[in-house]
């Protein structure tokens, strides 16, 4: 009783609004890992139902062995986890560099940043294919990886501008007289405490670089390079459809990610709040 | 604390002449080779009537800039993309924020990273996972949520959420909020997250309530990062193409086409590439002076906190 | 603590593993260039070299079939690369559009449809073909096929698989209803609309610019009353009166048979109310057979087709759309001779075979002497769908490509690839613009996409 007593209404509205939201935000992926483990059969045969009368793995099988997408997952890996690993890595350097020696020049060179974000890529993509013939990397995940820092790097540094912003330089200058050079102040100091920052940061990347879909498809034309998304498009643009390879498919694009999270969920919650600064 | 940044600056400007180029030059690189052809090519092309089957191409002057000034299809597209923006960053943000201020007030740990971990799902679903699932659960035939509302009684006939075109839009921006929503809440509730717990305990000694911690702490000390995810969110939806063109293609008859997939149609389907780089001149321009704006207001704001 | 270290050593191994794998493909990757590239420079007799093959079979069977090809031919000459790459079918126009700009293009490649060719064409990057039909046997070819895609007296494609468009329909339903099989526009939508009831409709009209379903519905009509959407000068005619009349007859089967939803579905989203029963009738081609089939295998039974509805009864019988999908020679190829070899070796009979039983009935042999063997014909599904076939086959041998009555031609490729026509049903249906209005309109935007394009 005496705890029910504590409890403020502020946080029951939290509550409240939460599970609403994660209501929304979870049903589709419900629908979607349930019609997936329907047959196509009942899915068009019963389409309003939630549940399936018999669950199958027939779609998964077909999909991970028949028409291997375990090659598309391992691509999509590679291409994800490098674009993230170094546009984040890059974007820290550019952001704090920017924040700590550029005071003036600072706002112009992201201001520059910002504006590779503004191109759609619908008209970028075929410069770059251009470009990437031209250094021979059309058809290979390392262009890809390099295109991709066209959009992640620009948004990166601009998070992570706002971030480091939030560190105070006392800290550092403590750091400094203590004899510590810069690269230690950057890395054992600074980073540590815009980490949430990064980590949130990099997660958009790393979606970013999963999910995307125009320049994956017409970057890489060989099968044994193509990303997920490309991938489970290619299903789609089928002139026969089998909607439960469909889903199937769309769940195993969608499923990693969410693992994906579900490891990192707990670097989110560190920084100045643990109290790394004290 | 603005004093502390330049006086310490100063001491060190020339030693570190070297060692600061080496932070940025990484990122200016990236950015100056994978901007600098692109735009030329672009601009170049906006003033040819170049198409994409064919190699050759004569330089036409303004003529793309005042067909597409003519034509009444490109306002339309420029009205659908406005609100398109405008309807998603407001929702996604209002929604973001509120459920990073209420993930914040959540003390039970389990109960904070379940949710955390639940609503962040959407953003895993790339956009064609996302047009799938929300064709299905919404189509006007047989799809999930119109049954349920007919069966509840709240409505009386299926809706028609992607062929009605006063519906279309409606629900293409419910279906981003969904999607980028979970973006903005991990942001700000990182950005919450770097307020020094130190300044809520002193502000509690001297006796301010909580609304007035939230207005003078929490506000201004995560404002700029908000502020920049708008800026960053408004120029990614202005420029969204995937998730419209895979659910709607821009249709029924134009109500969904926003400015990329205009451009997509003229430049890919239509094949006229100068047509659509000029197109897309004009939409970076637009670009351009908006986040000019945005910009004084942040920088307002950050002159503020100093 | 210790979940911290864990998630540190997974993305760790991760890492690694991808490094591994990034380096290790790209190794072999490259010294298989390597080694194609000495051999072909060695000797010139001997197959060998590496050419890419785009093709947009996405379905597991046929890609099966081409990958198996590919890999029993590579068998057989070491020193021969092929590599295969899938793409969807409206991903591929997108690719070798974008290719032309970036030289990012493939030796081998199918098109969707002959109107395609011309436009390849008119792009001016496709390769004389000649050779290959020659060494297969030009007889063996139908000329109507072969027409269209020869200009200048070149040929520059080689159908693979051909299929036609017939009118599908539910014998159940019908049944039910007592209805006969309509033969003419009138009857077919007089069953349609008493046949829309019970969450059932007659007949699915869908508009999506993104697809060509309009066009190739305004076709079926205006070619039954001997029409067409093209002009002899190659000029678009939507404003003739068979034109506006079947402009009409579709606007009514959308208002009083088809779902609200169909004015924006493509073909995907269209096939799938046939394949699970919500449409009593559909027009396609022996595709379906399959679609139902992976989808609703309990409706296989209930399906059958009949001849394209006639203009007026009485009227003599006509087929509105034959397609050929082809297989094309691109004209970058540096290794045009191996192309040819492996084209050849695709077309032997039991590959051959193999491919067009991955779709039965749905694929029809482009080449005669395939159709009668044993093999062709113990097939389950050719045997259980014969009478259907026959129809479709009939449909393919008297059809051409949607526009091509004219003669091959660019102009009718772009008919159906722009989506005009179905932005102007969209606009008849959603803004209320009335029908001469709007034909004229659309028929205006054609002229000049026209000018550009060809002019």
């Amino acid at each position: 009783m005496n705890k029910l007593k504590k409890i403020a209404p502020s946080s029951v509205f939290s509550y409240v609004f939460l599970t609403i939201l994660a209501v929304f935000c979870v049903f589709p992926l419900l629908w979607l890992l349930v019609s997936a483990f329907k047959s196509s059969n009942e899915m068009l045969a019963n389409p309003t139902a939630f549940l399936p009368k018999d669950w199958t793995w027939e779609n998964f099988k077909t999909v991970l062995f028949t028409l291997k997408f375990t090659v598309n997952i391992k691509n999509s890996v590679i291409v994800a986890l490098w674009t993230t690993v170094i546009a984040t890595f890059v974007s820290c350097l550019a952001a704090y560099g920017i924040i700590r020696f550029f005071p003036k020049l600072g706002n112009i060179m992201t201001r520059i940043l910002i504006t590779t974000y503004m191109f759609p890529s619908i008209m970028l993509v075929i410069p770059y294919a251009v470009v990437m013939k031209t250094l021979g990397l059309t058809n290979t995940r390392v262009g890809l990886v390099l295109v991709y820092m066209s959009f992640s790097v620009p948004y990166a540094v601009w998070m992570l501008v706002g971030f480091f912003k939030t560190v105070p330089i006392g800290i550092e200058e403590a750091a400094r007289i203590d004899g510590a050079n810069r690269l230690m102040v950057f890395t054992k100091i600074v980073l540590p405490l815009v980490r949430p920052g990064i980590v949130s940061t990099a997660i958009y990347v790393f979606i970013n670089a999963w999910n995307e879909f125009l320049y994956a498809l017409l970057l890489v034309s060989s099968s044994d390079k193509t990303t997920l998304s490309v991938a489970v498009k290619t299903l789609e643009g089928a002139d026969i459809l089998n909607w439960g390879s469909m889903m199937a498919a769309s769940a195993i694009v969608v499923l990693p990610s969410i693992f994906f999270f579900c490891l990192i969920q707990n670097k989110l919650a560190g920084g100045l709040a643990d109290g790394a600064v004290k | 604390m603005k004093q502390d940044r330049l006086s310490g600056q100063g001491l060190r400007s020339r030693r570190i002449d070297i060692t600061r180029w080496i932070f940025v030059a990484p990122a200016m690189a990236v950015v100056v080779c994978l901007l600098i052809y692109p735009l030329c090519s672009t601009v170049l092309y906006s003033f040819t009537n170049k198409t994409m089957i064919k190699d050759s191409f004569k330089v036409v002057g303004l003529k793309n800039y005042l067909d597409i000034l003519a034509d009444e299809s490109f306002y339309k597209a420029f009205w659908n993309t406005l609100k398109w923006t405008v309807g998603s960053v407001l929702g996604q943000v209002i929604i973001g924020f509120t459920g990073a201020i209420c993930l914040n007030q959540v003390k039970n740990s389990m109960a904070r990273s379940t949710f955390r971990i639940l609503c962040i799902i959407p953003w895993a679903f790339p956009a064609i996972a996302t047009a799938m699932v929300w064709k299905w659960i919404l189509n006007g035939i047989y799809g999930f949520l119109p049954t349920m509302l007919v069966d509840l009684g709240i409505t009386e006939q299926m809706l028609q959420f992607f062929s009605d075109k006063n519906l279309v839009m409606p629900t293409l921006m419910g279906i981003n909020i969904w999607f980028g929503a979970p973006l903005i809440m991990v942001n700000v509730y990182a950005a919450l997250q770097t307020i020094p717990q130190d300044q809520y305990e002193a502000a509690q000694i001297d006796g301010a309530s909580k609304f007035q911690s939230f207005r003078h702490i929490t506000i201004p000390h995560i404002r700029t990062v908000v502020g920049l995810l708008i800026v960053l969110r408004t120029v990614w939806v202005f420029n969204n193409f995937d998730i419209i063109y895979m659910i709607t293609g821009g249709g029924p008859a134009g109500a969904s086409t926003t400015m990329p997939i205009f451009i997509y149609d003229t430049g890919w389907t239509g094949r006229l590439v100068g047509k659509a780089s000029a197109a897309s001149i004009l939409l970076l321009i637009f670009l351009v002076i908006l986040t000019v704006l945005y910009f004084k207001v942040i920088n307002r704001w950050e002159k503020e906190d100093r | 603590m210790k979940a911290k270290k864990l998630l540190a050593i997974l993305l760790a191994l991760v890492m690694l593993l991808t490094l591994a794998a990034c380096g290790g493909t790209e190794d072999t990757a490259d010294t298989q260039a390597a080694a194609g590239s000495g051999d072909s420079a060695d000797t010139a007799q001997e197959l060998s070299g590496e050419i890419t093959f785009w093709h947009c079979f996405t379905q597991g069977a046929r890609m099966e079939a081409i990958e198996d090809a590919a890999a029993s031919f590579m068998e057989a000459h070491p020193g021969v690369t092929i590599n295969i790459e899938t793409m969807s079918w409206g991903d591929f126009n997108t690719k070798w559009n974008a290719g032309l700009t970036t030289g990012d293009l493939p030796d081998i490649s199918v098109a969707q449809n002959t109107g395609e060719v011309a436009e390849m064409i008119n792009a001016g990057v496709l390769a004389d073909i000649s050779g290959v039909i020659d060494a297969i046997g030009r007889d063996r070819f139908s000329e109507n096929a072969l027409g269209d895609m020869t200009t200048d007296g070149v040929t520059y494609g080689i159908p693979y698989y051909s299929h036609a468009q017939v009118m599908w329909y539910r014998e159940d339903l019908l049944d039910a209803a007592g209805l006969d099989v309509p033969t003419t526009w009138d009857e077919f939508y007089e069953a349609a609309v008493a046949l829309t009831k019970d969450g059932v409709y007659g007949a699915g009209f869908s508009c999506s610019p993104n697809d060509l379903l309009c066009t190739r519905y305004l076709n079926y009509y205006v070619r039954s009353a001997g029409g067409s959407l093209l002009n002899d000068d190659l000029t678009a005619n939507l404003t003739s009166d068979i034109a506006l009349e079947g402009i009409e007859f579709w606007v009514n089967v959308y208002k009083n048979c088809s779902p609200a939803e169909t004015i924006n579905y493509t073909v995907n989203d269209h096939a799938t109310l046939f394949y699970q029963g919500t449409t009593a009738f559909d027009f396609n081609s022996g595709f379906m057979i399959s679609g139902v089939e992976s989808n609703r295998a309990d409706l296989v039974d209930y399906i059958s087709c009949a001849p394209l509805p006639l203009y007026k009864e009485g009227d003599p019988y006509y087929s509105a759309e034959a397609t050929h999908i082809p297989l094309v020679m691109w004209e970058n190829s540096e290794n045009k001779a191996l192309c040819q070899a492996f084209i050849e070796y695709l077309y032997e009979d039991d590959n051959y075979l193999y491919f067009l039983s991955a779709v039965p009935v749905g694929m029809l042999p482009s080449i005669t002497g395939i159709s009668d063997q044993e093999a062709y014909l113990s097939n389950e599904t050719v045997q259980k769908f014969s009478e259907e076939a026959a129809i479709i086959e009939q449909a393919v041998e008297e059809g051409r490509a949607i526009g091509f009555e004219h003669g091959p031609s660019v102009q009718a490729g772009l008919l159906s690839s722009q989506g005009v026509v179905e932005e102007m049903f969209q606009d008849i249906l959603i803004n209320g613009t009335d029908i001469p209005t709007a034909a004229q309109a659309a028929e205006d935007q054609l002229n000049e996409i026209f000018e550009t394009m060809v002019g």
